[in-house]
Parts: structure tokens; C-alpha cells; sequence
């Protein structure tokens, strides 16, 4: 068998994403397709992981039986999720240690949302409704995507975001139709989670230089924009029908285009956030290196007793 | 449904409710693992023990509700919390991941023996739910006996808060066995053993696993049974609580209370 | 301090008696007990589960990708499928 050539590689590479098969691991790839995924798939496993943070904290705060463990199990969905996607990204040949270390270090980005602060029992529901209804349209999406190990990954967690967002549309249902109280509680949350909600498809397509290669490559098969429309015209309606509003005046049906128009986020606070400088990141990563610290001593306990048991 | 006529209605009631609490009461401090477990796999788990224990407390109080009409969501999210007759072992602070393990694992192997003694009680719907939560209890008690059979015995340092939280957790946890009210009426009407002697089941399959962890609790052994050689901190079953459930209610009820009563 | 996070183990999951096992993921375990353990809690928590396999990953053996030679059937090799022949229907077992 002969070497075949760094082109005649990369030309069978890519004739396999365009016929539409998957990339399993041990196959030849592009060593930029190989970075771009354990980059992306690990700022998508820290994003769960930070991501229990802001809804976590409400777990003891939980209204009544039904909205406790269902918020409980939507928190542990999110380690569940984050289990998965460091698994997918450790099959590209990073460890679940060292992404974890650089999470820790400050040196990995997660997604913008979670570094936005949650003083409300109405943040619960809005998180599951909104942020997970534009998270689940960039995951069918990814779902779609050419590696095989990341695309498996999201089809288990497609399936039990649409959990999430059921539960959230319910607890947002329950206080649109509540009290005066309730009901402001819901308004000012959507007001508050709208635009970074937006923000989370990522920057726009023109600020956007990787989407070509991307999209070449099958690692994503629509554009930010695109995801970004498709989540608008899909929740508008859906809170405008509780009675509820999306704080922008401007966000109206366009007949022509067969959209809803919208005011674009403040793409520089996106900047900001994602590098480490939005409300809450300091105290993100505070709290998760002090849980990762508490726990070492398990970890270590647990590998110690194994080894002894295996070494007899 | 109704409570037959032979047996002690009111102390009946009492024992269900505190049940319920001693469920709720742990499945929350449970929850507080969600998002800050040892590792993520772990953080899996103890999501899932809490969401069983919170079922558990649901089962309970459904169960009281056919027999009273006050509702899950009323005895959790209404009560007074020196109502609560949770005993004071599930309202401690979780503590560090040795403590919550150990607690656990007591918690556990008293739920295993309380749930089988029923099995015999005079009221039916007591043997029902008992069957159904030993279906879940088992595999808790294997995972909470599984870590701490290995962290007693893992590494210097995990010895040495196993230990620490053996110490600190026996005592509370013979607060699990205290009298319920009026027990003696509930033991003659067969509706319970006495919690003296599911006490000394308890310490006997505690022992055997303390001893496969290398841990040391503080009992003597007479007659081929174990005592304990430490006072327990009771007063849970009656209402004397530490604050520690004070401030535990006062954020479970912390939402609900901004519209009691309404859909939340 | 380097962390670990243990070793990882392939996990299979039978949903049904009479159906093979499958794979549908990884644990980070210290020890088969508590990768099986561990295995149910994230993987058995919502789908219907009857058994469980765990094995450490790198006890799996595998083939290479990237061999094109390993599964390859370059000549004729219709002889040994059924769908080659005429012979009628009913000489097949029916199936169950």
C-alpha cells in the first residue's frame, strides 16, 4: 500500500463529508478540522457544564414538588449533556482532564448566556424556553454535522432538550396566568434574557470568517444568521401568544420575506462576554474551580482504592 | 380512604408526615450536590438519589393526602417549619462530600430496614408504598455503601474524613430510630416494629460495612448485638429542630410563599 | 496537581430482552462496579433498560479506518447471498 498524499487525503476527506457520510475517529482529517471540533465541542461541553450555575441556584428555591424535581433533572440533564460532548471531544484525542484544567484556567470559552445572573424564579423558565429552544435549533443542526461521535452526541441531546424547553414554556405558562406579581416576574425576565439569548447563535455571518470552511466541512450546516432567524420566527409568535413581549419595537412580520425582522444584539457586549468579561464570569469559574477542588480528593481516593484492587 | 377502626388514627398520621419530612428534608440537602459533585459522572447520581428521595416524600404525603385532604405541595410548601418532624440528621448542612456520603449510607441502610419491617404492618397501604420505595432504596444503598467502602479505604486523606464524618454523622443518625409519638399504640396495633429494634438491625448491617471501610464508630457489642456508646441527638420527631431546618424551609418555601396557594 | 478523572468505559445497553446490546456511550469510572453505576444513571435514567455491558475503552480492540483493504470485496462474490438465486420464497425460514 502506498502513502497517499496530503491532497489525495484531503480530497477523500472531503468527498465523504459532501456524499453526506460521517468522519469517525481513527479516520485521516484535516488537521484544522480536528481543532476547530475539539474547540468547539469542548466550549460546548464547559457551556452545560457552566451552564447548571445559573439554573442550579434556584433548585432550592424550587416552587412546589413538580417544579423542584423537574428543575433537578434538568440540571442533571446538563451534566448528563456535558458528560457526552467531553466523551465526543476526548475521541478526537484531548482528555476530559485537560479541557477541563483549561475551562478552569480561564483559557476556554463557553457559550455568552450563562454569564448573565438569574435573580428571578421566572429566569428558570425563560432559560428553558427561550435559551434552550435557540440551543436546540443550533444542535439539530449540529446533529446533522459530519463527525460521527459529536452528531450521535446531539441526537440523545436534542431529544432531551425538547424536556427543557417543555418544562420552561410550562413554568412561564403558569405565571403569565398567575398573579399580576407572576406575571411580571415572566415579562422582565424575557426582557432580560432576549438579547443575549440572541447573541447566542454566535456573531454575524459578515464578522463571522469560519463559516465558509465550516459549512465546507459539514461542522455546521447553517450559518449564525440563518440559526439566529429561524429562532425568532419560531418563539415570537410563541410569547406574543401568552400575552407577553419581546422588548423590541421593531420586531414585526415582515409579509415579503416571510420573517420577522429584529433589532441585531450589541455584538461588541457578545465580544465581552465571551471573553471573560460579562457579569458573571468571575464568579462562573470561581465557583466551579472551588466544587473541581472539593471534589479532588474523591477522585483521587476512588483511582487509589482501584489501583490497590487491581495491582492484588 | 380511611383509617380503620382499630388503629391509632392520630400517631399514624404523625408517622406518615414525618416519614414524608425525613424524605424531603434529604432529597433537598441532595440537591444540593446538583452542579457541584466530585465529578461529573457522580453529580449524575446524586441528582437521581435526590430525585428518588423527593418522590419518596411525594409518595408520602399523596398517601396522607387520601387520608386527610391536605396536599404534597401544602405540606411541603405551606407548613410551618417547627411542624416539620423530620428527624435532625437530614437538616444538617450537607457538608463536605465524606459527610454527605456517609449520611447517606445510614440514611439508606435505616430506610432498608424500616421499609422490610412493614412489610408485616396492620395497615395496608403501609405495606404498598413500602414495597415500592425498597425498589428504589436498593440501589442506593449499593451506590452510598459502594463509596463508602472505598473512600474509608482509598487514600490517607479520604480515611480521614470518612472518619470525621462517621463520627459526627452516628449520633444524628440514631435520631432516625427516636420514638415516633404514641409508638406504643402503633406497635399494638401491628401497624410498626419498635424503632428500638430496627435500631439494632440497623447497627448490624452499618457494622458489617463500617468494618470493610475501616472505620470506627463509637459501640460496644453485648450479647451478639450492637449499642451504641454515645448519646443520639434526638428531638426531631417532636419538633425541637436545630436551625439549620429553619433555614432549610425558609428557602424551600422561599418562591412559593410570594403567592402561596396560587399555580406555580 | 495533574487531575484525573479516571479511565473511561465503553457502555452497551440491551432495552428488551431478545435485542442485542448497543452501544450508546462512555463512563469515567475508578472500577467496572461503579462504571455499571455509573452507566445507569446517565444512561438508563430515561430509556427502558433490561442489562448493561461496561468495558474499560482500552480493552477494545479495533480496525482501522483508514486500512481499505480489511472489509474489501473486490471480486464476485454473489455465490453467498441469498438474493442471488431464483429458488422460490418458501425455501427461506419465515421471518420471526
Amino acid at each position: 500500500m502506498t502513502e497517499k498524499s496530503h491532497n489525495e487525503q484531503l480530497t477523500e476527506f472531503e468527498a465523504r463529508v459532501a456524499r453526506g457520510d460521517k468522519v469517525e475517529p481513527g479516520d485521516w482529517m484535516p488537521d484544522e478540522y480536528r481543532q476547530n471540533l475539539i474547540r468547539m465541542i469542548g466550549q460546548h461541553a464547559h457551556s452545560e457544564i457552566v451552564g447548571q450555575l445559573p439554573e442550579g441556584k434556584w433548585i432550592p428555591y424550587a416552587p412546589g414538588f413538580r417544579r423542584k424535581l423537574t428543575l433537578v433533572a434538568k440540571v442533571q440533564d446538563e451534566a448528563g449533556h456535558g458528560q457526552l460532548l467531553y466523551r465526543a471531544a476526548e475521541t478526537l484525542g484531548k482528555s476530559r482532564e485537560e479541557m477541563i484544567d483549561e475551562l478552569l484556567a480561564g483559557k476556554a470559552k463557553y457559550s455568552n448566556v450563562f454569564n448573565y445572573p438569574t435573580p428571578t424564579w421566572a429566569d428558570v423558565g425563560v432559560i428553558g424556553w427561550l435559551v434552550d429552544t435557540a440551543a436546540v435549533i443550533n444542535q439539530s443542526m449540529l446533529a446533522q454535522g459530519s463527525y460521527g461521535p459529536y452528531a450521535r452526541a446531539m441526537k440523545r441531546i436534542c431529544y432531551e432538550e425538547s424536556f427543557h424547553i417543555k418544562q420552561g414554556y410550562d413554568a412561564i405558562v403558569a405565571l403569565a396566568k398567575g398573579t399580576p406579581a407572576q406575571r411580571a416576574m415572566a415579562q422582565d425576565a424575557i426582557h432580560r434574557w432576549w438579547y443575549p439569548t440572541l447573541m447566542m447563535s454566535g456573531p454575524p455571518d459578515k464578522a463571522s470568517p469560519h463559516t465558509e470552511k465550516a459549512m465546507r466541512w459539514r461542522i455546521k450546516t447553517k450559518t449564525n444568521d440563518q440559526v439566529r432567524q429561524e429562532f425568532v420566527d419560531l418563539i415570537v409568535p410563541q410569547i406574543r401568544a401568552l400575552g407577553l413581549d419581546v422588548p423590541d419595537r421593531d420586531c414585526v412580520y415582515d409579509e415579503a420575506a416571510g420573517h420577522y425582522r429584529f433589532t441585531q444584539p450589541d455584538w461588541e457586549e457578545l465580544k465581552r462576554v465571551i471573553n471573560g468579561d460579562g457579569p458573571m464570569n468571575k464568579e462562573r469559574l470561581d465557583v466551579r474551580r472551588r466544587s473541581h477542588e472539593e471534589g479532588r480528593w474523591v477522585r483521587e481516593a476512588l483511582a487509589a482504592k482501584a489501583k490497590r484492587a487491581n495491582a492484588a | 380512604m380511611n383509617i380503620p377502626s382499630g388503629l391509632p388514627s392520630e400517631p399514624l398520621l404523625g408517622m406518615i408526615v414525618a416519614l414524608g419530612d425525613d424524605e424531603l428534608v434529604l432529597g433537598h440537602r441532595n440537591s444540593e450536590w446538583t452542579g457541584f459533585a466530585p465529578i461529573l459522572e457522580e453529580d449524575i447520581a446524586f441528582s437521581n438519589i435526590a430525585q428518588d428521595e423527593l418522590g419518596h416524600s411525594l409518595a408520602w404525603f399523596s398517601l396522607h393526602e387520601q387520608l386527610t385532604g391536605k396536599t404534597p405541595d401544602w405540606m411541603a410548601f405551606e407548613r410551618n417549619w417547627r411542624d416539620f418532624a423530620c428527624c435532625r440528621l437530614v437538616a444538617y448542612p450537607k457538608g463536605d462530600f465524606a459527610y454527605t456520603v456517609v449520611r447517606q449510607f445510614f440514611f439508606d441502610a435505616a430506610e432498608q430496614v424500616r421499609m422490610k419491617s412493614f412489610a408485616q404492618s396492620s395497615f395496608d397501604p403501609l405495606r404498598q408504598l413500602s414495597v415500592k420505595i425498597l425498589a428504589e432504596e436498593a440501589y442506593h444503598l449499593m451506590h452510598s455503601q459502594g463509596l463508602v467502602e472505598r473512600l474509608g479505604d482509598g487514600t490517607e486523606e479520604s480515611h480521614r474524613r470518612m472518619q470525621a464524618a462517621a463520627e459526627t454523622a452516628f449520633p444524628q443518625s440514631l435520631g432516625l430510630f427516636e420514638d415516633f409519638p404514641a409508638e406504643a399504640d402503633l406497635v399494638k396495633a401491628g401497624v410498626v416494629k419498635p424503632s428500638r429494634e430496627l435500631q439494632e438491625e440497623w447497627l448490624t448491617e452499618i457494622m458489617r460495612v463500617l468494618t470493610r471501610a475501616t472505620l470506627v464508630v463509637p459501640v460496644r457489642k453485648k450479647n451478639g448485638t450492637f449499642e451504641p456508646e454515645c448519646s443520639p441527638d434526638l428531638g426531631g420527631r417532636t419538633g425541637r429542630h436545630t436551625d439549620d431546618l429553619r433555614q432549610l424551609v425558609s428557602d424551600l418555601q422561599h418562591v412559593y410563599q410570594l403567592a402561596p396557594g396560587q399555580p406555580w | 496537581m495533574s487531575d484525573t478523572q479516571w479511565e473511561t468505559y465503553e457502555v452497551f445497553h440491551q432495552s428488551r430482552r431478545g435485542r442485542p446490546h448497543e452501544h450508546v456511550g462512555s463512563v469515567h469510572a475508578p472500577d467496572p462496579e461503579m462504571a455499571l453505576q455509573m452507566a445507569r444513571d446517565q444512561f438508563a435514567r430515561r430509556l427502558d433498560c433490561v442489562s448493561l455491558w461496561v468495558v474499560r475503552s482500552s480493552d477494545i480492540a479495533q480496525t482501522d479506518y483508514q486500512d481499505p483493504n480489511f472489509f474489501s470485496q473486490v471480486f464476485d462474490k454473489s455465490y453467498r447471498d441469498p438474493k442471488a438465486f431464483d429458488a422460490p420464497a418458501r425455501t427461506e425460514p419465515a421471518e420471526s
